[in-house]
């Protein structure tokens, strides 16, 4: 082989084993899906011939999709959109000088590390209604006489669970913020604080645009993890009672599973995808474009 | 508030500072909540968890807990087992990783911006979207219930963020050092072993540390391939003690402390590097 094709070929040589990686265990299993979603598949998981639309004309008619659909984009809109507001606050807030700020950041990144199963445990835990803590915490502090069930309805009990999606996504968004923060050069607020602007003038013509980078990236990943976002769901309520707190991935996950309709399954994911194509198309546009700015 | 601050802070100033340290107290005590409310539960007796009048600090703190959970289940096997998910995972996603990364980096070929533009894409995919499609495979391979079939998984699905974390970190090094040492007779592969992976290094634990935690911290693959208790990593095997009938929580609590300590120390070791990588993708020194 002459120096020249090896010149050509060898960028393919470098990528190859990442490539092979990601064909055999992301691809493979992408178009396993899609050719599942459009077939009939037998309990064992058997393809059984085309089933051209069937299986998604009987997920979509099925009674509880559209409960699992409202509430995967209850889930995620209300997961990012409070998140992303309370941690750009606390990234406000940490932003500052002040004694001890290497510690608290330090335990903002707790809920970040820890695993989304034994966060959801102790949540789970935390608000039982027979020996929770948090019936004791109030209890101690007199503050009821009487234990408080904390998850009277299944609705409740979701709203608990989107608390618990909240508490530990809000750590990644704070250290998104605060990195974008930290790179902002400190003479634009000296000019600003000379041009006479106040604080929130500061905050909303000044920071805001100069961090968009950084939380437009936490935000469109953040939207990513959540609508994909297992443990917390099927560790606290496995989307029970009669799915009224599944969203699309627990119910796929039930649907396969346990109950052997792996067609109807693939068409629940092939929608998922579909959904965060868009998503991911939008992110890949911003992050390219970005790209070719530097 | 370095030494200069001697003078009186003026009362709006001090307000101010005030109500920091409030807001910074208050979140702190309610991040650390929960596993104060684990670390208290995982010291009490079964029958005090149940108990009427319950309190929050244990009666009889039960250090016993922290060993017995070795013995009631196979703790040890499965944190054996995670680490061999996250090490071996970790390996081959930078294996596979670096010289993907490198030639994005270094290099221009036809097909690149395609090839980028897939493993932003990819990084979009949860594996549970696709777990019907992953089983399949792994069926076909002979790897359900095996944990080299984990590692596989964790390594591919960890291939974007190492690409993309790698690319920034060798973008962000002058590429004069290595065209320096192949004129002096390096190939290509050693001027990246000797010249440039040394330079990357602060990046590149970074990024390991970051798939290892990330491996380490997988729950719905593992839940979903593996159905022997000794294959299990510590996510799902800790749930032994989450039974259908009873809950044994001052174990499940002992058993995560144990599951969630390493990774948290690690985590607190990469933080800052890591999301200046996150955002503008490069894992500087």
């Amino acid at each position: 082989m002459s120096k020249k094709t090896f010149r050509k070929i060898e960028p393919y040589i470098w990528i190859l084993p990442s490539i092979l990686l990601m064909a055999v265990f992301i691809i493979v299993p992408i178009g396993s899906v899609f050719r599942m979603s459009l077939s009939k598949v037998t309990k064992a998981g058997l393809i059984k011939g085309f089933n051209g639309l069937g299986n998604f004309i009987k997920v979509m008619g099925g009674s509880s999709f559209g409960l699992v659909l409202k509430n995967t984009i209850v889930w995620t809109i209300a997961v990012v959109v409070i998140s992303t507001v309370l941690g750009f606050m606390l990234a406000l807030v940490l932003n500052n000088e002040f004694k001890g700020r290497k510690v608290a950041r330090a335990i903002v990144v707790f809920p970040w590390a820890t695993t989304l199963v034994i966060q959801a445990s102790v949540w789970n835990f935390i608000i039982n209604t027979d020996y929770g803590t948090l019936n004791t915490l109030l209890l101690e502090m007199g503050l009821i006489s009487a234990p408080i069930n904390w998850t009277p309805t299944p609705a409740i009990y979701f709203t608990w669970e989107i608390a618990c999606g909240i508490f530990v996504t809000i750590p990644f968004v704070t250290f998104c913020v605060l990195s974008g923060l930290q790179s902002i050069d400190a003479t634009y607020y000296e000019a600003a604080t000379v041009d006479g602007a106040n604080y929130w003038q500061k905050l909303f013509r000044l920071t805001l645009p100069l961090v968009r980078p950084s939380l437009t990236v936490s935000t469109v990943l953040n939207i990513i993890y959540v609508f994909n976002s297992f443990p917390i769901i099927w560790t606290m309520t496995k989307g029970d009672p009669a799915n009224h707190t599944d969203t699309l991935v627990t119910y796929l996950y039930k649907l396969a599973f346990y109950n052997g309709k792996q067609g109807e399954a693939a068409a629940v994911s092939v929608i998922g995808f579909v959904i965060l194509l868009a998503c991911a198309s939008v992110y890949m546009v911003y992050t390219l474009r970005k790209g070719d700015d530097t | 508030m370095n030494g200069t601050a001697k003078k009186p802070l003026s009362p709006q100033k001090l307000i101010l500072r005030v109500l920091l340290y409030l807001v910074v107290i208050d979140v702190c005590v309610l991040t650390l909540y929960p596993y104060f409310a684990m670390f208290c539960t995982a010291l009490k007796s079964r029958s005090e968890i149940f108990s009427a009048n319950g309190t929050i600090l244990p009666v009889t703190a039960l250090w016993s807990n922290f060993i017995d959970i070795w013995s009631r289940a196979p703790m040890a096997r499965y944190f054996l087992n995670s680490l061999i998910i996250a090490g071996g995972s970790t390996i081959i996603a930078m294996l596979c990783g670096i010289p993907a990364a490198y030639a994005l980096a270094r290099m221009r070929f036809k097909g690149q911006t395609a090839f980028l533009g897939f493993v932003i894409v990819s990084q979009m995919f949860a594996p549970v979207v696709l777990l019907i499609g992953i089983y399949k495979v792994m069926m076909a391979l002979g790897l359900t219930d095996s944990l080299l079939g984990l590692v596989l998984i964790n390594a591919a699905f960890n291939q974007a963020f190492t690409i993309w974390l790698l690319r920034g970190t060798f973008m962000s090094i002058s590429a004069e050092m290595e065209q320096a040492a192949t004129i002096d007779g390096c190939s290509r592969v050693q001027a990246m072993l000797r010249v440039l992976l040394p330079v990357a290094a602060p990046g590149i634990v970074t990024t390991l540390i970051f798939i290892f935690i990330n491996a380490w911290n997988e729950y719905t693959v593992a839940l979903c391939l593996i159905s022997t208790d000794t294959t299990k990593p510590l996510t799902v095997g800790i749930n032994i003690f989450n039974g259908y009938n009873m809950i044994e929580w001052q174990y499940l609590f002992a058993a995560s402390i144990f599951a969630i300590l390493p990774v948290v120390i690690l985590f607190m070791c990469i933080e800052k590097n890591l999301v200046s990588g996150l955002t503008s993708g490069g894992v500087k020194g």
